[in-house]
């Protein structure tokens, strides 16, 4: 029987046990874990509620798609190549037709640049609604995942009346785009092109996203506990980003104004008006803000594409059936909604590649965990991890 | 795309002035190939070449880095035109962030116990991608922090990016669809109507 007096005895001397002894303990998270998208494991070391020592543990979805590369055509590559990064399947293709394209010195026509343009930028727009959705439902608030993925559902529609696909279109040919996109009562009148009312449709998705943008912006922004639980923490100096290879948004929230659309030429942005998303601080906060305001870019961008898209046109360049690429190595990169996207090519003029090196961006973004999460509290592990949108296949591959 | 000017001969690619200038500042190579600059450089100079990327090109940002296996004996894919000296290729791309120049540095290593520096310490994101390319092409990165394998498992034996590694599911069971397109059978063209 234990009297009161023994209990009160025995928990003041619990009480000076956990003073005294503190011991570190190892916790584990992942590889099933709901903000981990995907399989992701975390090995960190804990004491009391700060972690220390965080090892991530990749590779539990490993597919090998280099090797596989090796042995595939170049028309079963781009259906490989969108499960890399499966919420923005089409951005995928995009860098690889185009290192492609560039070894065989194709060019390819007007209309089909413009279709993949808008196509990617819808990718860029699903895939940080996506974001948009998962990552106030991590931090407790479970609202804006309705606004969000209502809106999404209304961009991969578009999508895939288009591809026929939602998340894997392998819609991109070398040369141009899938011909008889729009499969349909219109495709035997106008073969070769987009479906009836697309574009009008698009641009009515467009101004229901913009509208979804304030929405979100007024439920989360202003949300004392998001800002709470965003501001100030998880900060990545911009030259660390830069050393780890951080790209995108994460970059662009650490106050760098670097944007691939606006360097590189895989896509005529060019020709449109967009301003490059910039942070300041580079926290949590600053990642999620970027990615609102991109979703409002992207729509400049689509509203201007779809006013100044060619109304008719081949969407296929002339190549040769048996595509054979001639023997060269290039690296071609994107900006993807994750970061940077490139394929290193490598050609021996055969029917596929010899070599094909794939830089996702997810592998780069996270690779800074372990130098981010040191010494922070348990619960903002999740915090800093969702801020920084990564998939597992754009890590693994 | 301005990697076809009507007239390579005669025009200058627009990168031209960068890779030289690249060239003599690290010493190595340069070499332009449908708009990607690749700098040569020998093994024992791989660290210094990519530090001086870094210090004096202003190359801060670190893209990616991997390998080529050269090899003639191809069993999987597709067979070379010509041979080749058996060697690994090491690559690694850095860009700057101001302009998005960017350099693929190359260097050439052995085919038998390839071996390198490690360039942790110049650029910190070449730790993952070094555990990479160690595992998959067999490089042993002397000084990297933290050695071993990134994706596969510890007991995984073989080096799966070499050429001579097989493919194990295509040689257990053929790929089920038609291997070569030109077998396929004369249709009306629905691909390309006007070819």
């Amino acid at each position: 029987m234990v009297t009161d007096n023994d209990l009160t005895k025995h928990l003041s001397e619990a009480q000076v046990s956990v003073e005294i002894q503190t011991e570190d303990m190892t916790l584990n998270i992942g590889p099933q874990h709901p903000s981990t998208h995907g399989v992701l494991r975390l090995v960190a070391r804990v004491n009391g509620e700060r972690c220390f020592d965080v090892r991530p543990v990749i590779g539990y979805m490993h597919r090998g798609y280099e090797k596989l590369s090796e042995v595939r055509t170049y028309l079963q590559i781009t259906a490989l190549i969108n499960r890399i990064d499966w919420v923005s399947g089409y951005a995928n293709e995009i860098p690889f037709i185009v290192a492609a394209e560039k070894l065989m010195d194709v060019e390819v026509p007007e209309r089909a640049q413009y279709i993949r343009l808008i196509l990617t930028e819808m990718a860029r727009i699903s895939s940080h609604l996506i974001f948009m959705a998962s990552y106030p439902l991590e931090l407790g608030a479970a609202t804006p995942l309705f606004f969000a993925l209502r809106d999404r559902e209304r961009v991969l529609d578009l999508l895939e009346g288009v591809t026929g696909g939602r998340f894997h279109p392998n819609f991109n040919r070398i040369g141009g785009v899938k011909p008889n996109a729009g499969a349909g009562p219109t495709t035997k009148k106008t073969p070769q092109d987009l479906p009836a009312g697309f574009l009008a449709d698009t641009r009515d998705a467009m101004s229901v996203v913009l509208d979804t943008c304030e929405e979100i912006e007024d439920l989360v922004a202003g949300n004392e506990i998001f800002r709470a639980r965003t501001k100030g923490l998880g900060v990545l100096p911009p030259e660390v980003a830069a050393a780890f290879g951080v790209s995108g948004p994460n970059l662009r929230a650490s106050g760098v104004n670097f944007d691939l659309r606006k360097v590189e030429d895989y896509l005529p942005y060019d020709k449109f008006d967009f301003d490059v998303v910039v942070g300041e601080n580079g926290d949590c906060w600053d990642r999620w803000w970027v990615r609102l305001q991109e979703i409002r870019e992207s729509t400049k961008i689509i509203q201007q594409a779809i006013d100044g898209i060619p109304p008719s046109g081949p969407l296929q360049a002339k190549v040769p059936k048996l595509i054979k690429v001639p023997q060269g190595e290039t690296y071609v990169r994107a900006e993807n909604p994750k970061g940077e996207m490139g394929y290193y090519l490598v050609s021996d003029g055969g029917t596929g590649p010899y070599r094909l090196k794939i830089r996702s961006a997810s592998f780069s973004n996270i690779s800074i965990l372990s130098w981010i999460l040191e010494g922070v509290l348990v619960p903002d592990i999740i915090a800093i991890m969702g801020s920084l949108d990564f998939v597992l296949g754009d890590v693994d591959r | 795309m301005t990697s076809s000017p009507s007239d390579p001969e005669l025009a200058v690619h627009p990168l031209q002035e960068f890779a030289d200038a690249a060239a003599e500042a690290v010493g190595g190579e340069a070499e332009i190939q449908f708009d990607t600059i690749k700098l040569r450089v020998p093994a024992d100079q791989w660290v210094n070449a990519l530090t001086k990327a870094r210090d004096n090109l202003d190359l801060v940002f670190f893209s990616w880095l991997s390998a080529i296996d050269w090899a003639n004996d191809v069993e999987v894919g597709d067979t070379l035109n010509e041979e080749t000296e058996e060697r690994i290729e090491l690559l690694c791309t850095v860009c700057d962030l101001t302009e998005g120049r960017r350099i693929t540095f190359s260097t050439d290593l052995p085919n038998v116990k390839p071996s390198v520096a490690s360039i942790v310490e110049v650029y910190v994101g070449a730790n993952w991608h070094e555990r990479e390319a160690a595992e998959m092409f067999g490089i042993e990165f002397e000084g990297h922090p933290d050695p071993g394998p990134l994706y596969l498992p510890e007991s995984f034996l073989g080096n799966p990016l070499k050429k001579s590694y097989p493919l194990l599911s295509r040689e257990v069971k053929p790929w089920p669809g038609t291997v070569d397109v030109e077998d396929m059978p004369e249709k009306p063209s629905t691909e390309n109507p006007e070819a």
